[in-house]
């Protein structure tokens, strides 16, 4: 519908432009695209959002009558939510998983970038593999995984004939592996992600510093460190944080594999928020619990606003003064 | 003598079911109408059309053939399904019950939810409807009581899922195995009455270097509670007292825990992540030794196509408890599939018929002893002595799941049963895999139960105890 | 002491194609996994040791969930009643739909923030919380909120969540594109009489032709592969493959492997293809505007 509403548009504007100044143009131009955006944000978020907080103050229980007659709580269903230890471990959970699954997705994407930003043969033949995990549906690498981590499956035996030992791992049933077994699982299937970020990022640094830098004699690794890396902080930063913020959200491979088990070891937030609100029914502790896990996840996109728009206006600048050095 | 004559009149049911093919239309049938002619004539009162039901494939296909000979008598059929699978069922049932939806005529779900169903509003009465067409729930023993709640019938089983025992009779006849064993603990090789039995078998045949364990029973968080509620009400453990006050941490509750744990010692290791996908192929490839487990398995273990252990098992009552003085069997019966019916539907009297007609004896016999789509188990009294059901089943399996159905017990039948179960079924599972220590799990439940009870009401749920013990069989040792 | 240098580089090499190959092994063996399960009968999905080649390789599985082939039967097997070519018509409606239309609004979004900062820094910031917010927090209201409106279980109900929630990697992916085009060339456009929007469609559009088609790449893959939202706000009619497959879960027989591995190939092969054909776009597209050339 989007595009209905702005195709109708330029007729219009065609008709009106020789009246119309610049700015009354642009103005134009700006609403007629936005209230198309708006309008979708009020009529589906807006109510939505809405009813999260209804339930969140109202003590609604499914077995006692219809949601719109609920008592109203007040702030009990968050004092409820706040001092629920389940709660805290899932949020602990989570964060765990994001970050050792964003921090491998890192360093394996951005060793393999460094490996292949420059020409070599056999580069396209790597990079279409390569990319290849990322196309795939976290569901079907949820059973693919199930099919090969069974201790007596096909990846320990793999590792039994090469390490010429007998690899005995529990990946799927014990406490303390769970959560990194689905780690291992988000890493192999994002790494692609991290890997193109970085390699259009080595792509595009210019040679000018390197090359300067080099016949001053200065070993790789000084460039590297000093030179490369500090151009890349923008888009490492950026690689970071939107992996982490994605897989503090994954669902699909932890619920199809563990579905919060075996005992709690894999009840991360979305988890338990899932089994609270379908399993419980406890809808109105559900959303309560939604919004606190949306202040948390704002908190910590506002941080990451705040260090991505640093690097963006450092870069501004740095370009800003190229260009005018150029000109000059 | 009364088997031989039951037969007889079943056999004469079926005939007479099949001359009537032709349609009938006769309003009011005269007396001496077969339990088909009867559905047939009220369900015509009630108009044609199709239906919508929330059933698993799994369930359904067996279940097709006879709505099509329903739809051809009656024009009530099922226009189109959502298929998930009937552990998730549960879930989207409430959340229909949660917006008041009349999309969904039927729901194909473990009868164990009614009274939370019920207690959302969701589900229709069906006593007037069976009232209409003169029909009757005739279920085993007390299993036709699972349908009911607080004095309402709101379900026709389909499926009669009740644990069986299963154990290796190839080794258990074993002539040096009962010698070394008799050697070893000083009595006959005996198949198990209690459990302590049970575990002393399942150490003696666990021999993991052999790919033979112990025990198949499951302990993963989805499906070990099943088995503790066993342990439990054999012992003769209840979960609440008169006041819904938790009564888990009790010397019956602590001694289902310990009996949940001791099994630990003949699992395989990776069982705390298996469910029934898992676990099945190692039972009919011959991985285990014993399990009680769901009988409809019995059906698939005595194919040869599709089982390595045909013939090598020996089927009986689960093993019940002398913990409270007297011997107490106690076999779980969940999830156990039943049609509800949806009040907010417009076509809630056409799904009632077709309900009924997937439980009279004649239909459901044809769906029970269905050897492919092995979903659905006998429950019905004329399942017991129905030839085809026995040959799906074998003699032995039948007789195991006869005496079963007798002492058959639900989980929670109370409204709040999947926010009770999970608790209890999370803790266990943590003190089972090493998060938690053994002696919390109880108390630990009955602090999440306790604020359950809270929230759903006290009063409400003190209304549900009466339904819940009438689920209860009457007999603690079946003959 | 020093290695020449031509040594040096012969090591450099060698090191490189042995890490490279490495993780090509890990990235292709689960790969290879699903595609030879899928050609097994069924004793094989699940041995010890574990069947590599299948021995005697079939046909059944792909039969059997693509086609209403009854051969399978006499196997003893449960019947299929799963649609996947109606769920896969599902998918691809509802993710191409879905996919257009944020690609296409993003694009018109970004252009404008790009020439005229309709949106300010901040703002363009704030958009990404539409996406970092995930989406379990607003499924419960949402699914009693779209069954008010009639939205639950239709195309246009996931059309519309598909498109809020990609949004923002649209706006942002196309403006580093677009920030790229030189405002000259679409001065030069205006001066010669034509007007903004086909300066925008005739112009700047083809100019970034590669990065819309590596934005559009990466937004087919989240709502291709979205599973949450579509599995709750689906009953009978729009279930999408994920969902679909995800049915698979078990019968009496155990997980049946095969036939899901059967489909998971169904399932996956769209999307390789296209990515492969358009691998060259794609590096681009995944930069934001943080990295310049």
């Amino acid at each position: 519908m989007a595009t209905e509403a702005a195709a109708a548009i330029p007729g219009e504007i065609r008709a009106g432009k020789r009246e119309m100044t610049q700015a009354r143009a642009v103005r134009r131009f700006k609403w007629s695209v936005l209230s198309v955006f708006i309008a979708l944000m009020v009529g589906v978020l807006g109510p939505v959002l809405f009813l999260q907080l209804y339930f969140s103050f109202h003590d609604f229980s499914i077995y006692l009558g219809s949601w719109w007659d609920a008592e109203f709580a007040g702030l009990e269903i968050f004092e409820e939510v706040v001092t629920d230890p389940r709660l805290g471990i899932a949020i602990v959970r989570s964060v765990l998983f994001a970050a050792g699954s964003t921090l491998g997705c890192f360093v394996i994407g951005f060793g393999l970038a460094l490996l292949m930003y420059r020409p070599f043969r056999g580069q396209a033949l790597f990079y279409i593999v390569f990319i290849l995990p990322m196309l795939t549906v976290p569901i079907v690498i949820a059973y693919t995984g199930e099919m090969l981590l069974y201790q007596k499956g096909p990846l320990n035996d793999v590792l039994s004939w090469i390490s010429g030992q007998d690899v005995n791992v529990i990946w799927l049933a014990n406490a303390r592996m769970a959560l990194t077994t689905v780690m291992l699982l988000e890493i192999w299937n994002w790494v692609p992600f991290s890997f193109i970020i970085m390699i259009a990022g080595l792509a595009s640094l210019p040679k000018e510093p390197q090359e300067a830098a080099q016949i001053l004699g200065a070993s790789k690794w000084r460039i590297f460190l000093e030179i490369q890396l500090p151009l890349l902080r923008p888009v490492i930063i950026l690689a970071i944080i939107l992996r982490f913020l994605e897989a503090m959200a994954e669902f699909p491979k932890a619920w199809s594999l563990f579905q919060g088990g075996p005992g709690s070891a894999t009840e991360t937030i979305p988890i338990y928020l899932y089994i609270t609100t379908w399993q419980y029914f406890e809808v109105s502790k559900g959303a309560a619990m939604s919004y606190v896990v949306m202040m948390i996840m704002i908190a910590i996109v506002l941080a990451a606003i705040y260090f991505l728009r640093r690097e963006k206006r450092a870069l501004d600048e740095m370009y800003g003064a190229a260009d005018e050095d150029r000109a000059g | 003598m009364s088997k031989f004559s039951r037969r007889d009149v079943v056999k004469g049911g079926l005939t007479v079911a099949s001359l009537s093919a032709l349609p009938v239309g006769i309003p009011g049938l005269a007396w001496g109408a077969t339990e088909n002619e009867k559905i047939i004539a009220a369900a015509k009162g009630a108009g044609g059309g199709d239906l919508k039901g929330m059933i698993w494939s799994n369930y359904y296909v067996a279940m097709t053939p006879s709505m099509e000979r329903f739809k051809q008598a009656t024009g009530i059929g099922v226009g189109s399904i959502q298929d998930i699978s009937i552990f998730v069922i549960p879930q989207r049932a409430m959340a229909e019950a949660l917006s008041r939806s009349p999309e969904f005529d039927f729901f194909h779900v473990d009868s164990n939810m009614i009274p939370s169903l019920a207690s959302a509003g969701l589900l229709e009465p069906l006593d007037g409807y069976m009232k209409k067409a003169d029909f009757s729930i005739d279920a085993v023993g007390t299993y036709g009581n699972f349908m009911r709640y607080k004095g309402n019938t709101y379900g026709v089983p389909t499926d009669g899922n009740v644990h069986v025992q299963f154990t290796r009779k190839d080794l258990m006849e074993n002539p040096d195995e009962q010698k070394r064993f008799e050697d070893k603990h000083g009595k006959k090789l005996a198949y198990p009455v209690t459990w302590e039995d049970d575990q002393q078998l399942m150490e003696f045949f666990h021999r993991p270097d052999q790919e033979l364990w112990g025990s198949a029973n499951l302990r993963n968080r989805a499906n070990g509670v099943t088995w503790w509620y066993m342990y439990f009400y054999s012992a003769g453990g209840f979960p609440f007292d008169d006041d819904m006050n938790p009564t888990l941490d009790t010397p019956a509750g602590r001694y289902a825990v310990e009996t949940y744990l001791n099994i630990k010692k003949v699992s395989h290791p990776e069982a705390p992540g298996w469910g029934t996908p898992q676990m099945i192929p190692r039972i009919t490839t011959g991985k285990a030794f014993a399990c009680q487990y769901w009988d409809g398995i019995i059906a698939l273990n005595e194919n040869p196509k599709k089982s390595k252990t045909a013939g090598k098992w020996h089927y009986s009552l689960a093993p019940g408890s002398k913990f409270s003085g007297k011997l107490i069997h106690r076999a779980i019966s969940s999830p156990l599939g039943a049609i509800l019916v949806n009040k907010y539907s417009k076509n809630k009297e056409k799904a009632a018929y077709m309900a009924m007609w997937w439980g009279s004896l004649k239909n459901s016999e044809e769906i029970v002893a269905d050897r492919v789509n092995t979903f659905h188990d006998p429950w019905h009294t004329g399942h017991m002595t129905s030839d085809a059901v026995k040959t799906a089943y074998t003699p032995g399996g039948i007789a195991a799941i006869e005496t079963s159905l007798k002492v058959a017990s639900p989980p929670i039948y109370l409204t709040g049963y999947l926010e009770f179960q999970d608790q209890l079924a999370k803790n266990l599972s943590e003190a089972y895999v090493g998060q938690k220590k053994a002696d919390r799990v109880l108390k630990d439940t009955e602090e999440a139960w306790a604020k359950i009870v809270k929230r759903i009401g006290k009063r409400r749920l003190k209304k549900e105890l009466g339904s819940y013990k009438a689920v209860f069989p009457k007999v603690d040792v079946p003959t | 002491m020093a290695m020449s240098r031509a040594r040096k580089k012969t090591v450099f090499e060698v090191g490189r194609y042995t890490i490279l190959v490495i993780w090509l092994l890990i990235v292709a063996f689960p790969m290879f996994w699903v595609i030879s399960t899928s050609f097994k009968p069924d004793h094989e999905w699940f041995a010890w040791p574990p069947v590599y080649w299948s021995q005697e390789p079939t046909l059944n599985n792909y039969l059997n969930v693509w086609t209403d082939y009854s051969e399978y039967e006499d196997t003893q097997y449960i019947k299929s009643l799963q649609k996947p070519w109606i769920a896969l018509r599902n998918s691809l409606i509802i993710s191409l739909t879905s996919t257009f239309l944020a690609v296409g609004f993003g694009a018109i979004l970004a252009y404008g923030v790009s020439r005229y900062r309709i949106l300010s820094e901040t703002r363009m910031f704030q958009l990404l919380m539409l996406r970092m917010v995930p989406p379990i927090v607003v499924v419960a209201p949402l699914s009693l909120y779209y069954s008010t409106l009639g939205l639950l279980d239709t195309v246009i109900g996931l059309v519309i969540v598909y498109f809020l929630t990609t949004l923002p990697y649209a706006v942002w992916m196309t403006k580093s594109f677009i920030d790229e085009v030189p405002r000259e060339v679409e001065q030069a456009a205006m001066i010669l009489g034509a007007s903004r929007w086909r300066t925008i469609w005739e112009v700047v559009l083809p100019l970034v032709r590669s990065g819309l088609v590596a934005t559009f790449l990466f937004i087919l893959i989240l709502t291709w592969s979205e599973y949450l939202l579509a599995l709750i706000l689906s009953k009978t009619e729009v279930v999408t493959l994920p969902v679909e497959l995800s049915k698979y879960e078990g019968s009496t027989e155990g997980r049946v492997y095969g036939r899901q591995a059967a489909l998971a190939v169904g399932v996956t092969i769209p999307l390789v293809i296209i990515g492969v054909f358009i691998r060259k776009h794609l590096a681009r597209g995944f930069s934001f505007g943080m990295v310049r050339r």
